[in-house]
């Protein structure tokens, strides 16, 4: 349990559906086996990209802040922002040059392309290893939880509301059956035009 | 295992630190102050190893002084808790990492709003309205998770914080000898006395 | 036919497989505690290496060794107060192995016999299995003496049990209520350790501190009957809250002299949102 991945709990999740992504994390931060706080998002945004970050709290942090960083000076170099299949390599490249002390986060990055209109998303292990996924990406200490739900409620091609469902509905039950994450959770869909945020009411225990 | 406790309320922040150093068997000493002022509306109190606990409050205590003097403006609560999170987040990876953890509370003069931020030896940062680190956290979370109402007065606050040390005092094993306790409001830092 | 004629004579299986001539030596022995019922007790194997506690702790204790592979189910939280009313027993009902929730609807209350209620805490298997060998002990003893067995009597021979195991590795920490004419409603705490503790307030388990918190804040000996079945649930809806490894759902019971009563099964989902929105509490959590 001092492993540092699994110190503070959490998970994130995201989904390809019809012109449209989603992507989901749990709101707990703990101690271990404390619960400390319930308001702990792990879904950062840099312009229209979506950057989902679960593992240890002080790197998830610290790595929105560098991402951040380099989103704003990609921006006034190329005045346009970053889009998702750039940033995943901006993200994979970050976490290799940490190789041989990592950041201990399992990134997910999610997005449409702004010129070409199509959906993405992406995970990553810690060292920055590229998953190039077309349904969808789970990480965080429920992730063998979030990849049972996956495989059994995705369908390809869901409308946005549909997929709202099948998103909340996957991250939910996951998050049930794991002791350090749940606590609240939070849902973006996003559309081509449109990012809709939705809270979700979970177990509290 | 020292004892800091922070509660916010509607229009103040109150830190509380246990007055007791121990080494080894002893009691060393049964006034100590874990905290630190970091500008005229921003406090910190700080747990954790012996020596790193100190000489990183007074470095960060330096530090908040030395801006406000050079750039002639108080760092926000805020601010200051995201430079102190830098600061840990950087020690953690580091050769001889700080192993302290501390809490602020300060009140923004600008936005007239008080605020309580947790920060732990790696960095980890959450703004909470009642925070604690180490034990003390296992024993007043449920008591403050029932009790605690968001438009509180100071007085309020303070008489949920006592309800807090009394709790500690009847189970923890051993003697903190007592709480210091500071609030911040508007008007700064301030000590109450015989808490 | 013969044989099977013997099969159904009135001999019992019992008096054969002791080897007894008659019923009578055996009901003489029993009652006087013969040592040929030692082999009726169970015997548990040990692995045949020379200490097996440290081998065991190696191989399932994770916070020792957080890469062992043997994940044995515990954290808990469990309580039991006397009162003016008699005693209410509360618990969650969360098994876990790691961060993975093996169960949300465990037992965590043994109900030993009418008037006999244990809690389980640490060790799922060690607590569930002891503590119905702990029922079996005490419904001999009522044969035997034709009395129903003392609180102290049955929490002694559990502790004595686990006196015997110390060092095994063996992990409870149980509480063993009840109700008798002469010691009135009793709670004695019983660990692993072999601790034995008399006393009138005990939270037991991983979320112990969280659940001490609220119980120790409204606890007064003069409580009705409803407001410390409140109390019960509330202190474990506290502790389910804030720690990792407690939740599921809340189990109630009070214990009066005429017996346990059952008080409901309350799933912490429904109770948390109930609670929050009938004392204004848990505002550290939106809605």
């Amino acid at each position: 349990m001092s492993d540092p991945s699994s110190i503070n709990g959490g998970v994130v999740v995201a989904m390809v559906g019809k012109d449209c992504v989603a992507i989901a994390c749990d709101l707990r931060l703990g101690s271990q086996s404390l619960g400390v706080a319930n308001n702990f998002e792990k879904i950062f945004h840099y312009g229209h990209v979506f950057l989902g970050l679960s593992g240890l709290a002080t790197d998830v942090t610290t790595l929105s802040e560098v991402f951040r960083y380099k989103t704003n000076l990609y921006k006034l170099k190329e005045e346009r922002h970053i889009e998702p299949e750039t940033f995943t390599q901006l993200v994979s490249s970050t976490l290799y040059e940490k190789r041989f002390g990592p950041y201990f986060t399992g990134p997910v990055v999610a997005g449409i392309n702004s010129k070409t209109g199509k959906p993405y998303i992406a995970g990553f292990d810690l060292i920055g290893c590229i998953d190039e996924a077309k349904d969808f990406v789970v990480s965080g200490t429920a992730s063998d939880q979030l990849f049972g739900m996956c495989e059994s409620l995705y369908e390809p091609g869901l409308e946005p509301e549909d997929l709202f469902e099948t998103i909340s509905q996957a991250l939910l039950n996951a998050v049930d059956r794991d002791a350090i994450s749940g606590w609240g959770a939070a849902v973006y869909i996003i559309t081509k035009d449109k990012v809709v945020k939705r809270y979700l009411k979970t177990r509290q225990d | 295992m020292d004892i800091i406790l922070g509660i916010r309320v509607k229009d103040s922040v109150i830190l509380a630190s246990s007055k007791a150093v121990t080494r080894g068997i002893s009691v060393l000493k049964a006034d100590d102050d874990k905290t630190r002022v970091l500008s005229d509306h921003t406090l910190m109190s700080f747990t954790g190893e012996p020596g790193d606990s100190v000489q990183f409050a007074e470095y960060i205590q330096a530090n908040i002084q030395l801006y406000s003097i050079r750039e002639n403006c108080e760092l926000s609560p805020h601010a200051a808790s995201s430079f102190i999170r830098q600061e840990l987040a950087k020690s953690i990876r580091s050769r001889k990492p700080f192993q302290v953890n501390v809490l602020v509370g300060g009140y923004d003069t600008r936005k007239e709003s008080p605020h309580l931020y947790q920060i732990d030896y790696l960095g980890t940062k959450v703004d909470l309205p009642y925070a604690a680190h180490g034990y003390a956290g296992f024993y007043t979370f449920s008591l403050l998770d029932h009790h605690y109402r968001p438009d509180m007065n100071t007085s309020e606050a303070l008489k949920l914080l006592k309800m807090c040390i009394e709790e500690l005092e009847r189970r923890m094993p051993m003697d903190f000898k007592g709480v210091l306790v500071k609030v911040v409001d508007k008007d700064g830092v301030r000590e109450i006395e015989d808490f | 036919m013969q044989a099977i004629a013997e099969r159904y004579s009135n001999q019992s299986a019992l008096v054969k497989e002791l080897q007894y001539d008659n019923e009578e030596g055996l009901s003489n022995d029993f009652v006087n505690g013969r040592s040929q019922f030692s082999h009726l007790a169970p015997h548990i194997a040990l692995p045949p290496i020379s200490t097996p506690q440290e081998f065991l702790r190696a191989h399932t204790d994770d916070s020792q060794n957080p890469d062992c592979k043997i994940k044995i189910a515990h954290g808990t939280t469990t309580l039991a107060f006397r009162f003016q009313g008699g005693i209410v027993v509360a618990v969650d009902s969360r098994a876990t192995a790691g961060s993975w929730i093996a169960s949300q609807t465990v037992k965590k209350v043994i109900e030993i016999n009418p008037f006999l209620l244990g809690t389980l805490a640490g060790g799922a298997a060690d607590c569930q299995y002891w503590e119905t060998w702990l029922g079996a002990q005490c419904r001999l003893h009522e044969l035997k003496e034709k009395e129903r067995i003392s609180v102290a009597a049955a929490s002694k021979i559990l502790s004595n049990l686990t006196y015997q195991y110390k060092g095994a590795g063996l992990s409870m920490g149980t509480m063993i209520c009840g109700y008798t004419k002469k010691e009135g409603p009793t709670i004695y705490y019983v660990d692993s350790d072999g601790s034995r503790l008399k006393g009138d307030l005990f939270c037991v388990g991983s979320g112990q501190t969280f659940a001490y918190g609220v119980l120790d804040s409204n606890y007064r000996w003069d409580l009705t009957v409803e407001e410390a079945l409140y109390l019960g649930k509330r202190s474990i809806l506290a502790a389910a809250h804030r720690d990792a490894y407690s939740g599921g759902s809340v189990n109630l019971y009070h214990v009066t002299e005429s017996g346990w009563v059952f008080h409901g099964n309350f799933d912490v989902d429904t109770l948390f949102w109930e609670i929050k929105a009938k004392e204004g509490s848990f505002n550290n959590v939106v809605g």
